[in-house]
This record gives C-alpha cells, structure tokens and sequence, in this order.
C-alpha cells in the first residue's frame, strides 16, 4: 500500500503527515530552530521506522518557504504553499469561502467563489514586513515577560484596548513601551496585539474581497491564541453585519469563524491532496541518503556559495579605503588653531558663539572663536528635563572658561522649548544647521547623510539650500542602535566594530528591510556556521541599503548628485563607510564621498555658525549669561492635571516652570502660571503633547487664523467656497 | 441578483420617479475632477430644479472615510486620489441620514481649461478618467449595493473640454433619472453650470490679482503651489501649503492665477514680439506634447511663477508614483530655478500625513524664504524691467 507523505517547512517549525488508505497514519509539528534539513531527516526516520515509509514505493511532497532546497534531495515535488493550503480546505471543507493562515513570519488568505463545480480561488500573501505575523506578537509578549503559556489563553473579548502600529513590528514594539510606560495592564496590550494583527491582515490582504462565512483560521498564531481568535470573531462579525450578510439561520459567530483541530496541518495535508491529483510517478520517494550528504556537506559548500565577498574586498581595496578614510581628516578651516586648546587660557575671554543641538538622546555644544574656529564640543546625555541638560550643559562650557558670548543658537527637538529660557539669539532647524555644517567645509555638496543611533536623515541639496529632505518616519530599518546591538551581543566594543567586520573574506546576505526579520535572519545565519566576524561585516553591507532604499525611499541616486557627506555618529564607524562607499560608487561612478571631520557634532556647529552670522550683522546677543542660566529658578509639576489627553496613550506629562524675565505666564492653564515665568512641557512622547490641553490649542488656533486671515490661501478659499451652492 | 426584501421594496418604491425633482437626492462624491467643475454641478442641477440641500459632496477625504465605509472595497491602484475614492461612495451610500436617489460620479474624458486653443488639447488622466469604472466594482463585484440601497449610478462619459457635447451626454445619462428631462433643458442648465464655473474662476483669479498686488506694493514675497486641483483637498494634499501659510506668506495656486491682457502683455510680450511663443497661452517652448489638461496648466504656472518677481518659492505637490507627474519633474523644476525661484517638492504624499518630516521640512522651507526673498525680488525685478500693471494701486481687484 502507497504511502503519501506531505512535509510543511515553514520559517520556524516543520509539520508532517503520512497518508496511508485515506487516513492520517503519523503526524508531527516541531520548531525547527533553522535547522530544517535536520528536522526533516528526523521526522522522515521516525516515519520509517513508525510508519513503515518505504523508498522507491512511497510518495513525498513538500511545501512551505523552507522547502525549495530540499525536495530534490528527496525525490519530493514542490508544492506553492498557498495552493497547497487552498487543496486541503476544498477537500475538507466544501462550504468554507474565506481562509486566513498566519505564520511565524508570513501571512495568507484564501477566497473562494462558490461558482460551479470547480470552485474559484482568490490567494493572497504578504511575507515581507513581520506587522500581522505571528513573530509580531510573540516579540512583544515576551518583551513583556508573558510566557508562551498565558499567551494561548489571553483573552481579547471584554478587554481594554489601545492604538498599536499594525504596520511595523519594531514600531509596534514603541507604542507597547509606551502603553507600558502609560501603566496599561499587560493583558489590555496583548488584546489590542491581536486587534493589529486582525486589523492588519484584514487591510492589506483583502484586496476588495468580504471575508464571507463560514471561515476557517489556521496556522500556529490562530491555532494556538484564543484570543486572536476572538479578535477574528469580533471584526468578521461587525463586518457582517455592516455588510447586511445574511448568515444561515440560528448561527453561532463560533460555528461559523472556526479553528479545525488540524489547524497546523493544512499545508502537509494539501500536498497529499496535490499528491492524489499527480501521475503516480511524480514525487516518488528516494531515501534519505541525499539529504544526510546535504546535512553533512552540501549545505556548508552551498553557504559558501551563496554568501558574499568580504566587505574589506581584497589587501589592496583594504587599503586604498583606509587611506583615503581613517586617516585623519585634511586640516580644515574649522581646526583650533594649535595653541589655542581648551580648557582655560587667556584667549577664552575673547567671545565666542555658541552653537548648542539639543536632541532626543543627547544635548551637545560647540563653541567658536570669532575666526570661526572650533574652539571644543560638550555633550551631557539628555534625562529628560530640558532645564537640566541645559543647566550641565552650560555649566560645561563655563568650566571650559568661556565668559563672554558674543551669539547662541538653538537647534534639535528642544530649541524652541528653550529659546527664551536661554536667551537665545535665533533657533535653526535641524536640516538647515546640518547643511550649514556640511556647506562649510564643503561648499559644492549635493546630499548629506546624517546616520544617528534612532534615526536616519538624508537631505538633498541644491542652489545652496535643502531642496528635499527625507527622515525615516515610517519604518525603523537601518538606524545605528540595530548595529549597536549586535556589537553587544558578541561583546565587541564599537570601536572595534571595523577590525573585526574587515577581518572577515566572506559573509552571508542579509535581508534588506524589515528589522524584526533582520534580527531572525542574524540567527539564522548564525546557526549556519557564520561568525561574529562575518555577520557583522554582512550587517554593516545591509545599511546602506536600508538607509538609502528601504528608509529614505530614494532610488535613483545619480538624480541627487554626486557630491556626498556622510555625517551623524553612525559614520564614525568605519565598517559602515565601507559599506556606504561601495553603494553609493555602485551607483554613482564619479561620486565624491566624505565624511564630515565633526560627523556627531555637525548639529551643533551649523547652529554656532549661523549664530556667527548674526553676530555680525551686529546685533547684541540676548544670552542671558552662565551665572543666570545655573541660578535658573524652576518648579516642576507631575500630576493628574498635567496628563496629556491629546490620545489614549496619555503620557504623564512634567510642567516645568523658569522663572523668566518677562515670561508670559499662561493665566487660562489649569497649572496656573503668572507674569515673569515660562513653562517648559516635558515628558511627552510626541510632538502633539507640547501643546497644555484645548485651553492652550484655543489660544494657540487663534493666533495662527489671526495670520493666516492677513495672509490668504487661495485653495482654503477653494475648499470654503467651492462646493456651496451660488448666491 | 439582490434577494428582495421589505427594506429595499420600499426603497425602490421611493426612488422611482415621483415627477418631483425637488425631492430628488444627488450625491457627488468629492474626488478628482469634481475639484475643477465644481460650480458647474451646483449650477447645472440647480437650473434642472434639484433643490441645492439635495445636491450631496462627499465630505473631503480622510483615513476615517476610507476606514469606515471604503475598507475592503479598495481597488489595486497606488494611486491614492483614485483609491480614495471607494470611501467617497462607501460615504455616500452608507454614511447619508437621508438616503440618496442617485450616485452621479461623471468620467471625464476632457476637462476645461483656460489654455484651451493655446494647447493641442485638454484630456484628463487616463486613471482619472476611468476611476469611476474602477471603483464602481468594489460596490458590484459580490452583490449590487447600489441597487440593495436604491440609489441609481449613473456615471456618464463626459467631454468638458468641448463644451458643445456636453449638454448631449448628460441628457443622455440623466433623462432616466431626472422626470421629464428634455435636451433643450439639459442645454440651458449647462449654460448655466459653465456661467458659474467661470464666475468661480475669475472672483478667485482677481484674488491671486489682489494678493500678487498687495505684494508688489510692499515688495513682500508669496508662495505659489504647483498641484493637480484634487491636492486642494485636505486628505490629499494634506494642507502642506497651510503651513507655509501660518509663517506668514500668502499661497497662490496655478489654477487660479491672474490672467487679465495688460499683465500678460508685461510677463510675455517680448517672447511673443521675438516669436518665441504664439500666445501667453502657449507652452510649445518648454512642453511640446500639451494634451493633459492639469499637466498643460502646471507648466504654464511654472512659467508665471518664474516671471512673477513677488512669487519667491514655489512648493510642489505630488501623489505618490504619479505617472502623469514624473515626466514633468525636471522641467517644472528647471523653469522654476532657473529665475533663481526657491523650488521645493513634496513627490510622495500618500494617505497619511509624514507629520514629522513634513515639519521639519516646512521650517526648512520658511527659512530660506526669510532669508532668501528679498534678493530673489530684487533680480527677478531686474530681470524683468518696469511697467508691473501690478504695482499700479488701481488694478487691485474689487
């Protein structure tokens, strides 16, 4: 009697089942934990040996991502994953019309017309971007330290739920720190989890089709997490009723959005069905003989294959690189002079201008002699209250002996918190400060890279000015703390990050794009055999690509020029250069590329030059002095009053109060405030939460329909005028 | 084939023709074309006798829309201005207190265009145009919805850039659905739609004529937009120039500016002395192929803009992977930056908003203008030698 055998290799377990007589004899479903030829040799023994699989007698076919590679070493046919899946719901299912399966790390669905005999099939899948997988909400339960066990059993139904990004699994995984942060129950995250996932699936996988009954969910995720499934049954059950579907009578949302017991099987089932359908010739087993070489041999020889040429290139290439980029940068017309270093000397009495890059992470100075040299940078490490890193920041600067100080400046997220605290000159936006920055030194520059530890910045100039500007808002791929990361997992300091990425003479290809899978494929090469070494080198040679392609969505970068400067702390790292120069030569052969000397500081020292520029136009500085800024009087406020209510993160908010001459106060607050103080809002996770409440929104609006009524908009008038009807 | 039932019995009951227009509800849904003819609905229905709290615009578009009555009946189309649109009918069918008669969502094969003569020929986008047809099957394609709810789709092919085939084509779709709608009456009330259209027009081109006048008097700079008319609304153009707007600049948009003789003989008339150009009207120097109407009237905005010393930065608007955009990017820009005009494009607006980019971005912008404007003035003026019909007081626009 034949035996027919369907193997599902999936991207993190293995499912089997053995078909004799029309009935299932074995079945299986293990983690393969990437070594799936390993696992598909253990299970095919066990069916020998359990089941009485014979070679040259029996039938195999395999599907699943993982099976291309292995099924000629079997005899197997290849089946398309969602074909396969599609075979074993019309067998076993005659009356199902929608199907969604999720995996590990894709997703699936199946429409199915009920036209004639042989019913339609509309398939669609997504396995680029982790948002809707299974990988999404395993990822943050276990962030979240929900094991595996209270995972399957939270529930969704009668549960709070909250806004989480469906679209990226790393941004999911930021609204559920800020969920956490906001003190939102544990349970009440994991349910609005699986409201992102159903959502997800729902809106890219759809495609103009309703989801009609009865459905069927499968999968691990689906299987496995009740209340994933009560998420399915809520929105198809809405989705119904909006629909006006009539549904058969006396029908249980249960009965009709069902979970079968074989839920994992569907892929090894429908390839037995594929099976039936073929010659009986096709798929003949042929032993494992082959599949133990491929264990044994032929993976290794094939991963050598496949992997890339180191990133160091050869000796040569190696060194031309370093010559042209770790040496020390070409002296420059921002160098101190060599006798005027800093601390204290008598030329810091000459006034300087200051430039200062208050940022998310870090607040940085530069201060510049009035020669616009680049007299030393400070940085203190941001805690969040913006008083404070101003208060050590300057207090740096005085300790450095600077007195007086001709021209401030204020660029990054808290210039404009800061302006009057400080008595700031002018505040610059960042794009500006940086091509300031960068135009300095390099006054024919077309594109500016500015790679930090959160994000990426690309700004393309033209005539002088940032004509385009891209930062990545949708996607977390390719910032420096990924890099980061990794480093400490093979405890390896970032300055040694180059020696050993060049060390390597091959290295393996890492996925572009998402970097939840980023993170996965690291495992699995790593388990591949390759080394630190190796996959550190691999992962600076991605960057590129996902800062240029992936985050900054430019393709064509020929039409950006071809005068480039790579600046931002990420480019201090000398394996990401080499990375960054080999991608931008590939494609712009007469590119001119450099790395800014001050790359961390560029913020700063483009808000210090263009407060050098207001110097001498010659107007007086208004910097209050560094003995006002270190007496700096202020109150901070946390309460119920000072929750931010603008979403339903509602982050808890700090007010902080300076005492300010000529502070406006803001007599409408619920947090009071008189005449002669300034109010600085701290603790916000987004801009929105800068603005008090609708009180402060009121005046605010009012103030800016005040200038735009002075000023008009000819399509406002359009949208006010244009659909009403003629007087 | 709808199952009859109680609900939708009556609901055809109350559709059918009652010989009472004033009763008749016609919804329109906000999208594309619509953003240029306008006036001509609310005119043209108004003389058939619809009552105007009849004449239902879907609200403007927003990821609410579309989530809450266009989900799951989107088309596969990146262009979000067309793929919008499924929550501009969802709107329409379900989202109305007072159900609506009749869908009227026109294909608009050509549209008006003021270059009209000056340019080979007006025609929408091919995508624009079949749009209708396009989202129609997410509301047909399982069941017939607008036939469950009682509402007639009525969706005619129209040529608004010949006027004369108008009147024709509408009595052609609408007669079935307007009692006792005669040609001749059709005629009348497009006279009186195109009357309304071009009333709109020109009260806002004599605006852009007061606040280019404004700016010459005080030598004060303003941004012009460079979109196709649907960026206006909020959900696609994502009010960007709004912005700009709040820094304290006054925005034009190409559509709208101000076309009147003695302001066209100042900014063309050497280039027409020299031969150069036919026409003010004419493109032929800078875009040869000029058969798309939105597309033709950019580049002539481009050119205004470039000769207008008091428009110191133009701001571009584009819908993500735009076919009709892309080829017009270098040039648009060239014109533009030639002048020594700021040029600034937003090329990938898409359903949401880049809040954070796009702030940063509008800052930027705001401070190359401050900086930059006065000198851009001063040589374009130079460039341009005296005589300004807009510097004189008097042409201010009433």
């Amino acid at each position: 009697m034949t035996r027919l055998v369907g193997v599902d290799v999936g991207s993190t377990t293995v499912k089997a089942v053995l078909v004799a007589d029309g009935a299932v004899r074995w079945q299986d479903y293990q983690r393969h934990g990437t070594r799936q030829a390993e696992k598909v040799l253990s299970f095919l023994e066990r069916m020998e040996a359990e089941a009485g699989l014979v070679a040259g007698r029996d039938r195999i076919f395999l599907t699943g991502s993982g099976a291309g590679p292995l099924a000629p070493l079997l005899g197997a046919k290849m089946v398309q994953e969602v074909v396969a899946v599609a075979a074993a719901v019309e067998r076993l299912h005659p009356d199902v019309r929608f199907v969604s399966e999720i995996g590990g790390e894709d997703m699936k669905t199946v429409f199915f017309t009920e036209a004639g005999a042989r019913r339609g099939k509309q398939v669609y899948m997504q396995a680029a971007c982790s948002g809707g997988t299974g990988t999404f909400v395993e990822r943050i339960a276990k962030k979240l330290g929900v094991t595996p066990a209270q995972l399957a059993e939270a529930a969704y139904a009668d549960v709070s739920r909250h806004e989480i990004s469906a679209k990226c699994g790393i941004f999911a995984e930021a609204d559920a720190n800020s969920l956490v942060k906001a003190g939102v129950p544990v349970e009440e995250i994991i349910a609005s989890l699986f409201e992102a996932v159903v959502t997800q699936n729902l809106a890219t996988l759809t495609k103009g089709n309703t989801p009609l009954p009865t459905v069927l969910l499968l999968g691990g995720p689906n299987r496995f997490f009740k209340g994933l499934r009560e998420a399915w049954q809520a929105h198809l059950a809405r989705l119904w009723e909006q629909r006006s579907i009539t549904l058969p009578a006396g029908a249980m949302v249960d009965d009709l959005v069902q979970v079968p017991p074989a839920a994992l099987y569907y892929g090894a089932l429908g390839c037995v069905e594929i099976a039936r359908t073929e010659p009986s010739e096709v798929g003949g087993y042929s032993g494992l003989e082959r599949l133990h070489w491929w264990i044994d041999v032929g993976q290794h020889e094939a991963k050598a294959r496949a992997g890339a040429k180191g990133l160091a290139g050869d000796a040569e290439e190696l060194e031309r690189f370093l010559r042209a980029y770790a040496a020390p940068p070409a002296p420059s017309s921002l160098d101190p002079e060599p006798e005027a270093t800093v601390p204290p000397g008598p030329r810091t009495r000459e006034p300087v201008v200051i430039g200062c890059d208050f940022g998310s992470t870090t607040a940085k100075a530069v201060a510049l002699s009035a020669e616009r040299r680049l007299l030393g940078s400070w940085y203190v490490p941001s805690k969040g209250n913006p008083i404070e890193d101003a208060k050590l920041l300057f207090g740096r600067l005085r300790e450095a002996g600077f007195e007086e100080v001709a021209g401030l400046a204020l660029t990054g997220y808290g210039k404009d918190l800061l302006r009057d605290v400080l008595g700031a000159d002018l505040t610059v936006v960042e794009t500006v400060a940086h091509a300031r920055a960068a135009l300095e030194l390099y006054p024919d520059v077309d594109v500016i890279c500015d790679v930090g530890g959160t994000d990426v910045k690309i700004m393309i100039l033209r005539q002088g000015t940032v004509a385009d500007f891209r930062l990545n808002s949708q996607c977390s791929s390719g910032n420096g703390a990924f890099l980061q990361g990794v480093a400490e997992r093979y405890a390896v300091p970032l300055e040694d990050y180059a020696a050993h990425a060049f060390r390597a003479q091959a290295m393996p290809q890492l996925a572009m794009g998402c970097g939840v899978f980023l993170q996965s494929d690291i495992v699995n090469q790593q388990r591949n055999g390759w080394s630190a070494d190796e996959i550190m080198a691999a992962l600076a040679s991605v960057l590129p690509l996902n800062v240029w392609v992936y985050a900054g969505q430019l393709r064509n970068l020929q039409a950006a020029g071809r005068h480039f400067v790579l600046q931002g702390g990420t480019h201090r790292n000398l394996a990401v250069v080499k990375a960054q120069v080999d991608f931008i030569e590939r494609r712009v052969p007469d590119a001119r590329i450099v790395i800014h000397p001050h790359a961390g500081e560029a913020g700063a020292i483009g808000a210090a030059l263009a407060a050098d520029e207001a110097r001498q136009s010659g107007v007086a500085s208004r910097f209050r002095g560094f003995a006002a800024i270190e007496a700096l009087h202020y109150r901070s406020t946390t309460s119920a009053l000072t929750r931010c209510s603008w979403c339903t993160v509602q982050c808890r908010r700090t007010f902080i109060d300076v005492a300010v001459e000529g502070g406006p106060g803001r007599r409408w607050s619920k947090v009071k405030l008189a005449e002669g103080w300034e109010r600085v809002i701290s603790g916000n996770s987004c801009p929105k939460g800068l603005i008090e409440d609708k009180d402060e929104l009121r005046v605010v609006k009012s103030r800016y329909e005040e200038t735009k009524r002075a000023h008009p908009n000819i399509g406002e008038l359009v949208r006010a005028a244009a659909f009403r009807a003629v007087r | 084939m709808p199952i009859p039932t109680l609900a939708n019995w009556f609901a055809r009951l109350r559709s059918g023709p009652s010989g009472d227009r004033a009763q008749l509800r016609i919804g329109i849904p906000r999208t594309l074309a619509i953003w240029s003819t306008h006036q001509f609905w609310l005119g043209f229905f108004a003389a058939l006798g619809i009552a105007p709290r009849n004449l239902v615009f879907s609200s403007p578009t927003s990821e609410a829309q579309y989530h809450h009555f266009g989900r799951g009946r989107g088309t596969v189309d990146c262009c979000y201005p067309v793929k919008c649109m499924a929550g501009h009918y969802g709107e329409l069918v379900f989202g109305q207190k007072r159900r609506l008669d009749v869908l009227f969502s026109p294909m608009f094969h050509s549209i008006p265009s003021f270059l009209d003569g000056a340019v080979k020929t007006s025609l929408s986008c091919p995508r624009v145009m079949a749009a209708p047809e396009n989202i129609k099957a997410g509301f047909l394609k399982e069941r017939d919805v607008f036939g469950e709810r009682g509402i007639r789709y009525v969706s005619p092919l129209l040529d608004f850039g010949e006027p004369a085939l108008v009147p024709g084509q509408l009595h052609a779709a609408l007669a079935e659905v307007i009692p006792g709608l005669t040609l001749a009456e059709t005629t009348r009330a497009a006279a009186i739609g195109w009357a309304a259209l071009q009333r709109f027009d020109a009260g806002l081109r004599a605006e852009s004529a007061a606040v280019l006048g404004a700016c010459a008097r005080r030598d004060a700079p303003c941004i012009l937009v460079l979109a196709r008319p649907y960026h206006m609304d909020p959900g696609i153009g994502h009010e960007i120039e709004g912005e700009l707007q709040a820094y304290g600049y006054p925005i034009l948009w190409g559509q709208y500016l101000p076309i009147e003789p003695a302001l066209m003989a100042w900014m063309f008339g050497a280039e027409m002395q020299r031969g150069d150009i036919a026409s003010p009207f004419d493109i032929a120097d800078v875009w040869p192929s000029s058969y798309s109407a939105n597309t033709n009237e950019l580049l002539w905005a481009a050119k205004f803009a470039a000769r207008m010393p008091w428009i110191t930065c133009v701001i571009r608007l584009t819908s993500y992977e735009c076919g009709m955009d892309q080829p017009t990017f270098s040039p648009v820009q060239e014109i533009v930056e030639r002048s020594g005009t700021l040029f600034f494009a937003f090329q990938e607006l898409d359903a949401t908003k880049a809040a954070g980019s796009i702030k940063i971005r509008v800052e930027t912008i705001a401070h190359y203008l401050e900086h930059a404007s006065g000198d851009i003035i001063r040589q374009k003026r130079r460039l341009m030698g005296a005589g300004c019909p807009l510097e004189d007081a008097t042409s201010q626009a009433a």
